[in-house]
């Protein structure tokens, strides 16, 4: 696979706050690439970087696998924070500017602005936009010409749900012509609806990458108990799926690698001699695990 | 460059708030030079009233004094100070509105953004040099019996003084945009500097006491000004034997430039180093 975006070693200071600490990423074409965390976890900082506005401490990253960012830049489009337009003029006359940038003719303007239903209003100030039409118009600039790269930091930040769900449609249907998306995004749910990879920032670090059903894998647990409760934790350990357990006050939360049915786990038991007086199986939402991850590594 | 200069007509193309300034600064500029020897003559009136010898009263608007009269007129600091104030706001406008982190990441450098700006300042700085050229020469047609070409286009070199001075005025106003980033802040630190910190300096310097070889004419403000110091009145150079300034200065023009390599050079190296 060809690599799209490769961060080496990349470390960020502001004063005392470290924002970003030898972070390395990654991404291939194709990919649909969510940057996953907490607020101020480091993901606009790496975005920042990698764009040019921000300038790292330590570590590297390149485009394309070139050297030359300013022109990677034209390449990629980008939605990052809040739209940055001109507000005193219109759509248009904003996206002639960003064209000019990007050195693209003007013929594909009127294109992405009835992609983000835009063009009614394309001869209208820019100042008098609502948010949702400034996000769109952002958008509508980002898809200019058909971009390989796609960046959204927090796309749908601040949108109502039926801005939401237009976004992450648009978003799929760009993905679906294979365009290479990256996405920062604090929402799991976000990020677990889009994406195919995911990277997990904290503080800074990260904690995991790889892809989405792998990384977000939901694995359940289950409380259980018996009389004995010595040797159920004995016996337990020996199931062939199992990951690890915690001792609680009447019963052991036991975690599992793969998909275990309660049926199973109470036969497995029974044969081994262990009678349950407790199985009670925990579903844990995505919001739960995710906050575990981060948890487990602070 | 010239996809340069065209991104930066798309900003101004239709922004009103420029065009408004211009048009003050062209309605400023216009009366202040149709205006001076109307002025000069009611300060020769009022002198008059204390001497015994009355002196004549002056015209400034012949050939071939007329080019050095109006380069004069035309670089005051109270009109001087509309292309300046024009440029920081363009400036400022692009960090108020984020514009710039846009450019840039749109697959502008800094280093780029910056020439942009520069080169809408070469560019403001040359069609107005232009433009004051022609009504010189109108203005010079219709006050003198021309006699011949040469008579006419002897002190033309004082537009070229003008081009200088008002060129590095904006780049004074470009070093204050970039550094300060804030419009307010900016327009009011640059005004305060030109018309009040720097007189008192230069005075303050002026005096023996302080420097005997005075330093005051090599501050910055005042450099960009002493490119065309004094206006050229014959009247005064035959009753007076006053010769004050007949051209334009290689060196002295070459303060204010190099005074604009210095601020253009830390522009681009702190920018350069400067997040967005």
């Amino acid at each position: 696979m060809e690599t799209i975006l490769s961060i080496k070693q990349l470390s960020k200071r502001y004063g005392r706050i470290q924002a970003v600490k030898d972070l390395s990423v990654e991404i291939s074409r194709g990919q649909i690439f969510g940057i996953l965390g907490p607020n101020g976890s480091g993901k606009s900082t790496t975005l920042s970087i990698t764009l040019d506005m921000v300038r790292s401490d330590m570590g590297s990253y390149s485009w394309f696998g070139e050297n030359n960012s300013k022109e990677c830049r034209k390449r990629i489009g980008s939605v990052i924070e809040t739209p940055n337009f001109y507000p005193y003029l219109s759509p248009v006359r904003n996206l002639e500017i960003v064209a000019d940038v990007k050195d693209l003719d003007h013929s594909d303007i009127d294109r992405v602005l009835e992609l983000t239903g835009l063009y009614e209003r394309r001869n209208t100030k820019f100042k008098t936009f609502s948010f949702g039409m400034r996000q769109r118009l952002a958008i509508a600039s980002a898809l200019l010409g058909n971009p390989e790269v796609l960046i959204f930091d927090e796309p749908t930040n601040g949108l109502d749900p039926q801005g939401i769900a237009q976004i992450r449609e648009l978003i799929l249907l760009v993905a679906a012509q294979g365009t290479t998306i990256i996405i920062a995004s604090h929402l799991l749910d976000e990020v677990q609806k889009i994406c195919s990879h995911v990277a997990v920032l904290s503080k800074g670090v990260k904690l995991f990458d790889g892809k989405v059903s792998e990384v977000l894998a939901i694995s359940d647990s289950f409380e259980i108990a018996a009389a004995d409760m010595g040797s159920l934790s004995a016996v337990i350990a020996t199931h062939p799926e199992f990951a690890s357990f915690k001792p609680k006050e009447d019963y052991i939360l036991v975690y599992f690698n793969g998909d275990v049915k309660p049926g199973e786990l109470n036969q497995f038991l029974y044969q081994q001699g262990v009678v349950l007086t407790h199985l009670s199986e925990r579903k844990r939402s995505l919001e739960q695990h995710f906050l575990e991850l981060l948890n487990e590594n602070a | 460059m010239i996809k340069l200069l065209k991104i930066e007509f798309r900003k101004i193309l239709t922004y009103k708030v420029f065009w408004i300034l211009i048009g003050l600064y062209f309605i400023f500029l216009s009366a202040g030079i149709l205006m001076a020897e109307f002025m000069i003559n009611n300060m020769v009136d009022n002198m008059n009233r204390h001497l015994p010898i009355p002196l004549p009263h002056v015209t400034i608007y012949f050939f071939p004094w007329v080019w050095q009269n109006l380069a004069f007129f035309a670089t005051i600091r109270y009109i001087l100070i509309f292309p300046a104030i024009i440029i920081i706001i363009l400036i400022t406008n692009e960090f108020t509105f984020k514009t710039i982190r846009q450019n840039v990441i749109n697959g502008m450098s800094k280093s780029e953004f910056l020439i942009s700006k520069l080169l809408l300042i070469l560019l403001i700085s040359l069609i107005m040099s232009v433009l004051l050229a022609i009504g010189t020469f109108i203005i010079g047609l219709s006050h003198t019996q021309v006699t011949g070409w040469g008579m006419v286009f002897e002190r033309i070199p004082f537009i070229l003084g003008f081009f200088i001075s008002i060129f590095s005025f904006q780049v004074f106003a470009f070093f204050f945009g970039f550094m300060l980033r804030n419009t307010g802040l900016a327009i009011a630190l640059f005004s305060l500097y030109t018309f009040i910190v720097e007189p008192v300096v230069y005075y303050f310097l002026k005096s023996p006491l302080v420097f005997k070889n005075g330093i005051s004419p090599y501050l910055p403000v005042n450099s960009v000004l002493r490119v065309t110091e004094y206006p050229a009145i014959p009247v005064l150079k035959t009753l007076m034997g006053l010769n004050l300034q007949d051209s334009v200065s290689l060196w002295i023009s070459c303060i204010p430039l190099l005074y604009c390599s210095v601020m253009i050079g830390m522009v681009f190296l702190i920018m350069n180093k400067r997040d967005l």
